[in-house]
Order: C-alpha cells, then structure tokens, then sequence
C-alpha cells in the first residue's frame, strides 16, 4: 500500500470513528449501526493481517475504555475480526458491493458474539435474543451502512495506476 | 521469496496472538487495575472522542427536551382549548339541568349532533335519543332558552329533527300579553338579520289594527297542537312591508341560535298536553326580583350613607358655625336655601349646613338680646342706686338745715 493510499485509509477510518462517537449517540437506535467495525474492515483490507490485529485490538481498546465493565472484550473481538478480515479478502472482498455487504454484515455478527460471550453481560434467553435478533439486526444495519460507505468513498479510494 | 513470506506470515501469527494474549490479560484484570488503565486512556488518546460524544449525548438531551417541551405546550394549549369548550358546554348543561327541573317529567333530554355537511344556515339536527326513549314525529325540541325546531323523523335509537329555520317549519305563535297571534314562519331571504345573523324568523298573519313594537316576545300559543303555550320563540325586530294590506308580518330575532345548540329536550306527548309556560315565565319572575332587590339595595345603601353623613356633621362642634355666622347670617337671609342638588346626599349636606347656619344666628341673637337686656338692668340699677345715695345725701344735707322738711318725691324714692 502506497502512501497516498495509506493517508487516505487513515483519513476515512478516522472520518468513521469520529462518526461512531457523534452520529452514533444521536441516533440512539436499539440496533445501532457500528462504524468501528466499519473502519475495521475498511483498513484491514488495506493492510496485512498482523497489523489489521493490532489496528482492531488498538480500536477495540479505544471502545473498552468508554464502557470499562468488559474491558478487554472489545479488543478481544475486533483483533480477531480484523485479523480475519484481512486474511480472507483475497477470498471476500471483491469488487461487489453485495458481498462487501455481506462480509461487513459477518464481520460485525462475529464481534458481537464474542464480545457478549466473553463479556458475561447476558444470559440465558437474553443472550439468545440478543445473538439472534439483536446482534443480526446491528450487523444489517452495520452492513447497510458500510455498503453505503463503501459506495461514496470508493472514487476516493481508486488506486490510479499509471 | 518463499521464506520472507513464510516469516512475515509468522509474524501476523505472532502480532495476532500477542492481542489476543493482551485482550484476555486486559479482561482478566483485576477492576483496581482495569479502571485505571481505562481512566489513563480516556484522559489521553480517547479524549477528543469522549468530548464528541459527550457533546452528541447532550445535543440529544437538548433535543429530547424540546421535544418533550414542545409536546407539554402543546397539551396544555389542549386542555386550554378543551376548557373552555367544557366549560361552554357545562354551562349550557346547567342551563338545560334547570330547565329540566323546572319541567319535572315529560321529557327526554339528548344531544344534538351537527351534520357532517357543513351548511351555512343549520336547517337539521340528529338527536341521540329516539322513539325508543319515548321521543315521537311532531315532537317539539326545546332548550332552556325556547323553541329549536320539531322531531321530522323517530327511530328507535336516533331522531332526526328539522330546525325553526327549516322551510317546512311552522308554529303558532302569539305575543306575550296574548293580544296578537300569528303564524311563526323561517324568514328564507337571508342576510336582512341584526348583526349578520343568519337565523330570522317571521311572525306572519298578525291582525292588521295589532302593532307591535320591536322588543315585544313571542312565545308559541298551543293552537297548532305541536307546540304547548308559552315557550318562547323569539323577540320582534321590526315590521317586515308585505304586498297584503289586511294582515301584519313581523320579522323576529329567534331565541336560540341552532349553530350553537348542542344539548336539546325532547318534550314527549304527555308532556305537550301539559301547560309549560309557567317554566319561563317562572323564570322571568325570579330575574324581575333578583332585578328589584338589587335596585332596593341599592336605594337602601344610598339612604344609610346620607344618614351617616348628617350624623357626622351634626356632631361637628358649633364653634365653627359660630365663626362663620357672622358671614353667613346675612347670606342666609338674603339667598335662600338651594332645592335643586345633584344628589341626594349633596342636598342633604347643603340643607344641614343652611340650617346649622340659621341655628347659630339664632343662637347669637339671643345672646345678644340677654347681653343688652342685662347690660340695660345694670344700667338701670346703677343709676338707681345712683339716685338713692344722691337723694341720700341730699336728705342729709337737708336734715341738716331743716330736719323736718322732707320733699314727697324723695319719699317715694327712698320707699
């Protein structure tokens, strides 16, 4: 990944983060869409899988420091995630925006499950609902937005070869 | 190629590993650890991002609040516009209450519904009480305050009732000290009404050698057989110039205005036989005496205010009046006392003041009458005795030259 290309990642992850802390709270939907797994995704993509960990752990830390009650867990779940979305984009992440819906949609399902399991916040039929029909939802939203995103940076984001 | 592949793969392995290791150390963590490390990152690089999204959360309150301000104002202006439109609709309930009292059995009380339609000039009312109540065709529909119109048709659970201004509507009618009659007709030329009224009715078929003056009431006259005697329709505006030269038409200003009725009596047949003007008249009665006891309190009121104030200028000390009727005495007498005050009161004070004047001056003269009576006795007493001791001295005198020769008027005098 070029320079340009690495500016650019960085200025658009932390548009989305930046996002996360300001749309996010004012929305204040039940399933709410997640714009770090978001700018996960987008900058594991562009990156190799050992430094998207650490882009998805350092991340998952900012996210833990807010809500200290499962410390760790976020970081647990987005170094996991990034690591995995980077390893698998050669498989993944075409140039088909269905699918980059589709793996945004895994992406943020799998960090909900690990955060909740490793997190012992729920249990019981909770942690099913929650699994289910929560989680699922967040991961569409999630998935909804990220394919939107996707759709009006992708201009920004054209690697133009000479 | 393959090695530095190999290696770097290794090292993702290892970097990977090495977070999740860190992830799982940080949620081991005991909380005295935990906290302080979450503490240190939100006071350094999570900063900015706690401040936006504090900010976010407040602009959200901001937000819910107003909502939530905005929905309680708008609530409280409902329940100001529900009300007042409670509070019109209790005091016409109230109205209609009394006038049920007053009427004590034969009728059927329901609400009036307006037609969906909107007319300009309400011709029809549904009522919400039908034969099964009691409520019959041809039944007149009254409020508190006179006739409304009459039922046209009666199911069992709803009736439907044409209004006075209503083409097909007719009542005998007659004036309130019974020497005119009439047929009570709609007034159908709309826009001839006192202050853009659009209900008027006509009192038509008045004897040509009976006038009426504008003012006069009409009440129905129980001759149609609809309508009992006495229940007021309305007030006589002005004579309404027709082409028939035998008979009078009157244009009145109904009692009731249909737009607003909302609560309606139904009188049922028992009750039409039945006498009912003695509920209105009844009615003015009891105003003509709240009328008089008002006006006789006020007179009372007036007269112990006049009473107060003479007491008090009675009681005033007559030294003042003393001063000024050396002044006065002559006004007195030469301009008498004024009879035409404003009011009452006014009089009363200017006559108690002409009289207090006229008191002093008698006062004065009387005194002064005793004082020249008395000055005029000592007068005459010192010359008396003036004349005494003269004479006494010249008896003296006398006695001494001649003892014997004593003059009889000194004689007398000294008797």
């Amino acid at each position: 990944m070029s320079w340009t290309n690495a500016v650019r990642t960085a200025v658009i992850c932390a548009i989305l983060i930046v996002l996360h802390y300001t749309l996010r709270p004012l929305l204040a939907w039940r399933a709410s869409i997640d714009f770090l797994i978001i700018a996960l995704m987008f900058g594991s993509v562009r990156m190799r899988p050992g430094l998207a960990a650490v882009f998805g752990f350092a991340l998952g830390l900012v996210s833990d420091s807010l809500s200290p009650g499962a410390f760790g867990a976020a970081a647990l779940g987005m170094s996991v995630v990034g690591f995995g979305a980077s390893w698998l984009k050669a498989v993944f992440f075409a140039d088909n925006l269905a699918l980059n819906g589709f793996f945004i949609f895994l992406g943020k399902w799998i960090f909900d499950l690990i955060f909740i399991l490793v997190g012992h916040r729920v249990h019981g039929w909770e942690l099913f609902m929650q699994i289910v029909v929560w989680s699922s939802l967040a991961a569409a939203v999630t998935a909804l937005a990220g394919v939107l995103a996707i759709s009006l940076l992708r201009p920004l984001m054209e690697v133009r070869t000479a | 190629m393959a090695r530095a592949t190999r290696l770097s793969s290794r090292v993702d392995f290892l970097l990977f590993i090495g977070c999740v290791i860190a992830s799982l150390i940080a949620l081991v963590l005991p909380a005295q650890m935990r906290e302080p490390l979450a503490e240190s990152l939100r006071r350094s690089l999570v900063a900015p991002l706690v401040g936006l999204q504090s900010n976010a959360e407040r602009w959200r309150t901001a937000w819910q609040l107003s909502e939530e301000r905005t929905a309680r104002l708008d609530s409280a202006v409902m329940r100001g516009v529900n009300a007042v439109a409670l509070q019109t609709e209790n005091e016409e309930l109230r109205k209609l209450l009394g006038l049920g009292a007053r009427l004590r059995t034969g009728f059927v009380p329901a609400e009036a519904v307006h037609n969906a339609v909107r007319e300009d000039v309400v011709t029809t009312l549904t009522l919400t009480a039908g034969s099964r109540a009691g409520i019959k065709v041809y039944s007149p529909v009254i409020t508190d305050q006179g006739v409304v119109g009459l039922v046209q048709t009666a199911d069992p659970a709803i009736s439907i009732a044409i209004l006075f201004s209503h083409p097909d509507f007719r009542a005998s009618a007659m004036s309130g000290d019974g020497t005119a009659f009439g047929i009570v007709y709609p007034h159908l030329q709309q826009g001839l009404g006192v202050s853009g009224s659009g209900y008027l009715l006509e009192l038509r078929g008045v004897p040509f050698r009976t006038t009426l003056t504008p003012g006069t009431m009409v009440y129905t006259s129980g001759l149609g057989g609809a309508f009992p005697r006495g229940i007021p329709i309305g007030v006589v505006l002005r004579e309404l110039k027709t082409a028939e030269g035998w008979t009078r038409t009157y244009l009145l200003q109904p009692s009731v205005n249909p737009a607003r009725v909302t609560s309606v009596m139904v009188l049922t047949p028992r009750r039409e036989d039945q006498r009912v003007e003695s509920v209105w008249q009844r009615v003015a009665r009891v105003d003509s005496a709240t009328r008089n006891v008002v006006a006789s309190g006020d007179s009372l009121l007036r007269r112990a205010a006049a009473d107060s104030v003479r007491r008090a200028a009675a009681a005033r000390p007559p030294a003042e009046s003393v001063a000024a009727a050396g002044d006065t005495a002559n006004r007195t007498a030469a301009a008498p006392v004024r009879r035409t005050p404003p009011d009452s009161t006014r009089a009363a004070r200017l006559v108690r003041t002409d009289s207090a004047r006229r008191d002093s001056v008698r006062r004065d003269s009387v005194r002064r009458e005793s004082a020249r009576r008395d000055s005029v006795r000592r007068d005459s007493a010192r010359r008396d005795s003036a004349r005494r001791d003269s004479a006494r001295r010249d008896s003296a005198r006398r006695d001494t030259v001649r003892p014997a020769a004593v003059r009889p008027d000194t004689m007398s005098t000294l008797r």
